[in-house]
């Protein structure tokens, strides 16, 4: 993955963060730099809906001290994690 | 796909079966009764290495990968019958040994890893608080910030290991206001000020494994005792309860397999109208139901170690194996105690202890409707 590729990784965590996490709370919308464990979008359950998404779409293994709030709390800082983790 | 043991898996697996019918039986109906812990079985396991197997060599644990730790769990739950002590040693290793591995620094780990793989400490963590249970998260134990230490304050309940624990982890929120996110996982040592061991709790089985309150009444302890940073109590707790899932009921799976045999030979045995009872397929159907229960949650709770040994998560699939084997041994017990018709339901065929050990599998580690709700989250519900 490349920084090139930014705006694609980033749809595409939108997408399931809305579909799967979001429309379920009733939460239509959010805005990439929200956190969404403040306003309820990823509760416990959902980071792992999440890191298993991250893990078998994008072929990255998120690691039990990476799931963090600071890493998966909007779509900008999960797609931060994911920036990071092809440069390593 | 490869369903078999490895040779030395095999070997291993043997090993240990002979180890806990040896060790791990004495004086077990007396035990239970009166509700006494078995110390020296701790120091057994700890010499043969149950207790660091899923650590690695360099803190001086067996660096097992997770299939072995749970084929060496299964046959202790198939040799060794007293549950309530399996129980324990499982939530000293679920519960403690795993996290402080996952999110201790290199000191931690260090000062305290030797210790609970030795068998000279017993750890525990407490979580569960009168008013939150399933809902954890929602916990009322505060952890207030007082320059670089914090003063908790809370109570726990249903806390396992207590009595005789050495190392507690206490999950407490130090900002309300950031909910789940303001949860923290702090090591504390037993005999802390202000760590306080409440009223011994009675319960239907483990009654071998020790229960009780827990009070943290002003209770300071330096920031250097977080695990891992502020707020990743519920990363701690998730890691927790994904290896706890998947491990804690593989002993059940021996359990279950034991059961089986026991009934097998009892319905070869025992004539009624002429005849061994297994000849009659009332009886016959219910061995062939506890044979597929095993398989199927041999199935369910390998796979989820497979996942954990590929170093992958398995939150969905380790609550499958949690659910079903939970639930399967309940019934399997119950078909045994059926089986033996009244000899089943006296305490000397032991089959009763086993039913009341079993039950408490759909309550702790996350109840059987947490785990359907866990399991249906994943779908989207
Ligand atoms: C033997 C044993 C050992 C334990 N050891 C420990 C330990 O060492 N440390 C620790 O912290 N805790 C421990 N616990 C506590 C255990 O984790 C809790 O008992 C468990 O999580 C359930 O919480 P609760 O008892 O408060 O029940 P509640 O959460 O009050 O649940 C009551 C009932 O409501 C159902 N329910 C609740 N929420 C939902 C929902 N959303 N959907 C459907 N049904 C729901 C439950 O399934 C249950 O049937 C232990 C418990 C037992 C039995």
């Amino acid at each position: 993955m490349t920084e090139s590729t930014q705006p694609a990784v980033k749809d595409q965590i939108r997408e399931f963060i809305q579909e799967n996490l979001a429309s379920v709370k009733g939460i239509s919308s959010f805005r990439d730099d929200e956190s969404l464990m403040d306003n309820g979008v990823i509760d416990s359950l959902g980071i792992f809906r999440l890191v298993s998404f991250l893990e078998e779409n994008f072929g990255v293994r998120v690691s039990d001290e990476e799931i963090n709030p600071e890493n998966l709390k909007s779509v900008d800082s999960i797609e931060q994690l994911l920036i990071a983790k092809s440069k390593k | 796909m490869d369903f078999a043991w490895t040779e030395e898996q095999a070997a291993f697996r043997k090993e240990v079966i002979r180890f806990a019918r040896t060790e791990l039986n004495d004086d077990l109906e007396r035990r239970d009764r009166e509700e006494e812990f078995p110390f020296d079985f701790w120091k057994k396991c700890a010499q043969f290495g149950i207790q660091g197997l899923p650590v690695p060599t360099e803190y001086g644990g067996g660096g097992a990968d997770t299939l072995t730790t749970v084929c060496a769990l299964e046959a202790l739950g198939y040799g060794c019958k007293d549950n309530g002590f399996l129980f324990s040693l499982n939530a000293h290793m679920w519960t403690t040994v795993i996290p402080l591995m996952g999110f201790g620094t290199e000191e931690q780990k260090r000062k305290y890893l030797p210790k609970l793989i030795s068998g000279e400490w017993i750890g525990l963590h407490c979580m569960t608080e009168p008013m939150s249970g399933s809902d954890a998260y929602s916990l009322r134990t505060r952890a207030e910030r007082k320059g670089d230490r914090y003063v908790i304050n809370g109570t726990k309940t249903f806390i396992t290991n207590t009595i005789h624990g050495d190392l507690f982890i206490v999950f407490a929120n130090v900002d309300p206001s950031k909910g789940a996110n303001g949860v923290t996982g702090f090591l504390i040592e037993k005999g802390h000020p202000g760590l306080i061991v409440g009223k011994k709790l009675h319960k239907m089985g483990l009654r071998t494994s020790p229960m009780s309150e827990v009070a943290l009444v002003d209770c300071e302890v330096p920031a250097e005792n977080i695990l891992g940073k502020e707020g990743s109590g519920q990363a701690i707790f998730t890691h927790s309860m994904e290896w706890e899932r998947t491990c804690i009921l593989a002993s059940h799976l021996g359990m279950m397999q034991r059961l089986i045999e026991t009934c097998v030979k009892y319905a070869r045995e025992r004539q009624q109208f002429g005849q061994p009872i297994g000849k009659y397929s009332a009886i016959a159907n219910k061995i062939a139901d506890m044979e597929v229960r095993l398989e199927t949650g041999r199935l369910l709770l390998y796979k989820a170690a497979w996942l954990k040994s590929q170093g992958r998560h398995a939150l969905r699939e380790a609550s499958m194996a949690k659910l079903y084997v939970s639930e399967a041994t309940v019934q399997t017990c119950l078909d045994a105690i059926q089986i033996h018709g009244g000899y089943g339901y006296t305490t000397e065929y032991e089959m009763e202890r086993d039913l009341r050990d079993a039950i408490s599998g759909k309550i702790y580690s996350g109840t059987s409707e947490i785990q359907k709700v866990i399991i249906a989250g994943f779908q989207g519900l």
